[in-house]
């Protein structure tokens, strides 16, 4: 492992992990709000209650920002794969290829043809126009999820191929896309996308109720959002189990790098159930310097039984080894995050059991909404985290098993990576900071000067002069109004 | 028996995924080139609610129309990986250059409407990403016609230890980082730029009123830009004769009558979209104009014919295995038409002729 991992392999893999990492920054938000607002969508069509337009479109400027951001870090993902790991790209191109194929026709191009429709389309379509479109980027955003996973998840768990004449040649077209991996790790990161939309609303919401703006309007929007976070969030922590012990099947080098686990056996011959807290691998990766270690959890977590044999590192040559550090700590951390969020939505629900959800009473007790804001930025992390535990523990694989890293990598010189990373990084940050500084300032505006959707369909004349709230709105016509030429109150 | 079977199966459905490969390219070619000619247009914009107008006018397409890019990568890495993963290796730089000159128009797109002070920034990043796209991408494409030396056992150089794999029976990119430049594929860097200036040009024309700012300036760059445009295209022809003997033997091979004539139909297109422009027949002028893009982007493919890469990667040996592009015909052929179809859709919602003002107040 060491030994392969020459600067130019490292630095390639930091290119890659460096715009994936980036990308995946976005595109949750986008699928999980997605099917949101298709259900606020629903719920104002059928109650008329203005307040779901509102939020729908409040929110909406946040997701077609987001949006753009995913398309902007998404484009150099599709080109990414053969740029800058040309042989992989040549070797998987039977199957992998294949699914990324599917994906941009069954999913990015789907995805495109009906977002312009839903945030640029208000007025332009009918209503009934509109939602189908709203469905339609839910599901499309969610399809381009189940390629992409499908495909990772082959790269963890490669079922279905043989290796012939250079190529991973597809022998069960069924085995290869429903691989062992993709069966928990597509539902977990899906429920991740959910997930990480729930706490953007509560998070906004409680920002909202904490500023005493809109009060009401957003604890409306709380309510239903807890609720909902109380179903997800112990299925997805469930969900996480169930993945974490079908890697200990399939890839029991991750699963040996995410838990620390060196030893199979411990000194006196007895199967070693321990389960680190806290650990530092020593620098041959072959053992913990330093550990805190509970007995019997690890064979509780992996095998559900007490004393369950678990493989250790031990069992695998050195250079089969996947490095410990990131994999143990950024699971813990996803761990750890699971659960707090499981307790968030909890203390919502038990405030809410005792009648304290509402603006007032929650203003009074603060801590509440602090956490609840907190919490809007911690799905962001897990999923991170799980990815870093993912990818890194598959090391030095770069399909499980079957092919290394350094054999995927394009043939560049070190000056070309650094001349894509240094780019990426500008670009990345460029893109990040302008991000989350527009989301602030939506967020800042907030929802007053969004119009009445009775306004929808009749065309006001422009005299009325705002402009902000026509953003997408469609209201452009064909004509030479007669407004000021730049509104300076943007 | 059954091998030569195989192997026509694999020649048919090959040119196939060829044929829409072509297509998809074609198509991002045709719509997000008039996008980004307009971006090109706008670096000379004199204010921020020119620009603002500009990029409002594309508000609801422009994404469905970047992403054929998208599915044409699709394609390539779904038929074709062995082109796309030696290609894009070799094409690093342009490339780079190209996504992230996307990048900045992406991000410029959802930031512009929103900025206060830095919107000056954003109308900057817009303008100057739509050059750096098609400058990059045009760099790439003239890199790409002159093909690249390839090798096996390239994998795994400057691994300790390293052995000779499995993976080295495919042929991989061997040359270096700037295998790609030469003064040819610099000039289609410009070739690009000057094509998607054009393009841009017909759209604001469509796109704005009769009497508009931006219609009267768009209507001056058009006029000025079909001449660039037709002394680039003679220049790249007489160009490429010169430097690639495969055009050459074909353009003036047996059946050279056949390219004369696609020529003089490309004429006549040209033709017919200049007088429709001076008619301010605008929208017509458009189709027009695209049709030109179209005949000469088939020309091209069909001199390549039958490499995907010339005298690099010829359709057949690069494709997939029989098994996989079966399975992708089966599967995806099927929506090629519906994506059509609705982004057709998308693009006809948003119709219409605008003003500098409508749009950037309605934006
Ligand atoms: C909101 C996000 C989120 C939360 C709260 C969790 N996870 Fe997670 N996890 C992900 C988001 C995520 C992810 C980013 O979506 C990953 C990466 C790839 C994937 O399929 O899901 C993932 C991967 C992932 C893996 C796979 C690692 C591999 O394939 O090598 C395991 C074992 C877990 N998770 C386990 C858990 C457990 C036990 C959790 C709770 C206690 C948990 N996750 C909470
Ligand atoms: C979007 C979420 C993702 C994140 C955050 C992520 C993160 C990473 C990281 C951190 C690495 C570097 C691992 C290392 O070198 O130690 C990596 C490598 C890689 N990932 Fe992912 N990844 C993501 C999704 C994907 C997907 C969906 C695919 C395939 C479809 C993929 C394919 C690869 C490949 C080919 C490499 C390079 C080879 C390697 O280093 O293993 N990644 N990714
Ligand atoms: C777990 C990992 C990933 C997920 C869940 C995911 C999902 C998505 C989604 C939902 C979008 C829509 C835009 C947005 O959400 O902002 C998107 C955009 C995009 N993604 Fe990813 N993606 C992942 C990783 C990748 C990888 C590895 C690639 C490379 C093939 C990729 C390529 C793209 C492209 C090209 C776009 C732009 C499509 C457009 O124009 O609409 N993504 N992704």
């Amino acid at each position: 492992m060491v030994l392969e991992n020459t600067l130019p392999v490292l630095l390639s893999r930091m290119d890659f992990a460096w715009i994936t990492s980036m990308h995946i920054l976005w595109t949750p938000l986008t699928i999980g709000m997605s099917w949101l607002l298709f259900f606020m969508e629903v719920a104002w069509l059928r109650t008329g209650d203005e307040r779901w337009y509102k939020l729908n479109r409040f929110f909406e400027k946040i997701l077609i920002i987001n949006f753009g951001a995913g398309v902007a870090t998404g484009v150099t993902m599709e080109m990414a794969f053969g740029i800058l790991y040309g042989p992989f790209s040549q070797a998987v191109g039977p199957f992998f290829g294949n699914i990324l194929g599917f994906e941009t026709i069954t999913a990015f191009m789907y995805e495109a043809g009906f977002i312009g429709l839903m945030v640029f389309g208000w007025g332009k379509i009918s209503k009934g126009m509109h939602l189908f479109a709203t469905f339609n980027v839910g599901l499309s955003s969610s399809l381009s999820a189940m390629w992409i996973l499908v495909a990772n998840s082959w790269m963890q768990t490669p079922n279905g191929i043989v290796l012939k004449d250079g190529l991973f040649q597809v022998t069960n077209w069924w085995h290869a896309i429903f691989n062992d991996n993709f069966v928990w790790g597509f539902p977990h990161m899906w429920v991740a996308t959910v997930e990480l939309a729930l706490f953007v609303f509560a998070s906004v919401s409680a920002w909202f109720i904490l500023k005493n703006r809109n009060a009401d309007l957003f604890t409306k929007l709380l309510k239903p959002t807890l609720l909902a976070l109380l179903i997800v969030t112990p299925v997805q922590i469930w969900l996480g189990d169930s993945v974490g012990r079908d890697v200990a099947m399939t890839q029991p080098t991750s699963l040996a790098a995410m838990e620390g686990h060196y030893h199979t056996y411990l000194p006196d011959g007895k199967v070693n159930t321990g389960w680190h807290l806290i650990a530092f691998p020593n620098a041959q990766n072959d053992g913990n310097v330093f550990a805190i270690t509970i007995p019997h959890v690890l064979s509780l977590l992996e095998t559900h039984t007490l004393n369950g044999k678990v493989t250790g590192m031990d069992q695998f040559p050195a250079n089969d080894r996947p490095d410990v550090w990131v994999p143990f700590y950024s699971f813990r951390v996803m761990v750890a995050i699971g659960f707090f969020l499981f307790f968030v939505a909890l203390w919502g629900n038990w405030l809410r059991l005792r009648g304290k959800l509402n603006a007032e009473s929650l203003r009074k007790n603060p801590w509440f909404l602090r956490a609840v804001v907190f919490s809007g930025f911690l799905p962001y992390l897990a999923i991170w985290c799980g990815w870093w535990t993912r990818e890194i523990g598959r090391q030095p694989w770069v399909v499980f098993n079957l092919m290394r890293t350094y054999q995927g990598v394009s043939h560049m010189t070190l000056g070309q990576e650094v001349f894509w990373f240094v780019g990426y990084i500008i670009f990345e940050l460029t893109v990040w900071s302008g991000a989350w500084y527009f989301f602030s300032r939506v967020i800042a505006k907030g929802v007053d000067n969004i119009p009445h959707s009775d306004t929808l369909f009749t065309h006001h004349d422009e005299e009325s002069g705002h402009d902000e709230e026509k953003a997408g709105g469609g209201f452009a016509k064909p004509t030479f109004a007669s407004k000021p030429m730049l509104d300076k109150s943007r | 028996m059954f091998f030569q079977d195989v192997t026509r199966i694999v020649g048919a459905l090959s040119t196939w995924w060829w044929l829409i490969l072509c297509l998809m390219f074609l198509l991002y070619i045709a719509l997000d080139g008039a996008d980004l000619g307009a971006g090109i247009f706008a670096l000379f914009s004199p204010d921020e609610e020119e620009r603002g107008a500009i990029m409002a006018s594309m508000a609801g397409f422009w994404d469905g129309n970047e992403t054929w890019l998208v599915v044409a990568g699709g394609i390539l890495f779904g038929a074709f990986p062995s082109v796309y993963g030696s290609a894009f290796n070799y094409l690093l730089i342009p490339l780079a250059f190209a996504l992230w000159g996307i990048i900045s128009r992406a991000i410029a797109f959802e930031f512009h409407v929103h900025a206060i002070g830095s919107k000056r920034f954003w109308g900057w990043m817009f303008a100057f990403g739509s050059v750096l796209a098609p400058f990059g991408a045009g760099v790439a494409l003239g890199g790409a016609l002159q093909g690249f030396p390839m090798a096996h056992h390239i994998a795994a150089e400057g691994v300790a230890g390293a052995h000779a794999n499995a993976f080295d029976a495919v042929p991989h990119f061997a040359g270096g980082p700037f295998t790609f430049l030469s003064p040819f594929s610099i000039w289609t860097g410009f070739g690009a730029v000057i094509a998607a200036s054009l393009a841009g040009g017909l759209y604001l024309c469509a796109r704005f009123v009769p009497g508009d700012v931006i219609h009267e300036r768009a209507k001056k760059w058009t006029n000025a830009f079909s001449m660039i445009a037709l002394a680039a295209i003679v220049i790249t022809l007489i160009w490429s004769y010169a430097i690639f003997p495969w055009a050459a033997a074909k353009w003036t091979g047996a059946n050279w009558w056949v390219w004369l004539i696609w020529i003089l139909v490309i004429l006549g297109f040209a033709y017919k979209s200049m007088t429709a422009h001076a008619a301010s027949r605008d929208f017509v002028a458009l189709l027009w104009g695209e049709g030109v893009v179209a005949l000469m982007w088939f020309a091209m493919w069909a001199t390549m014919f039958p490499y995907i890469v010339p005298h690099t990667w010829g359709i057949q040996e690069a494709s997939n295995p029989a098994d996989s592009l079966a399975v992708f015909t089966l599967f995806m052929t099927g929506f090629v038409p519906i994506m059509i179809l609705y982004n057709w859709y998308q693009i006809w919602v948003f119709r219409g002729r605008y003003t500098k003002k409508a749009m950037y107040a309605g934006h």
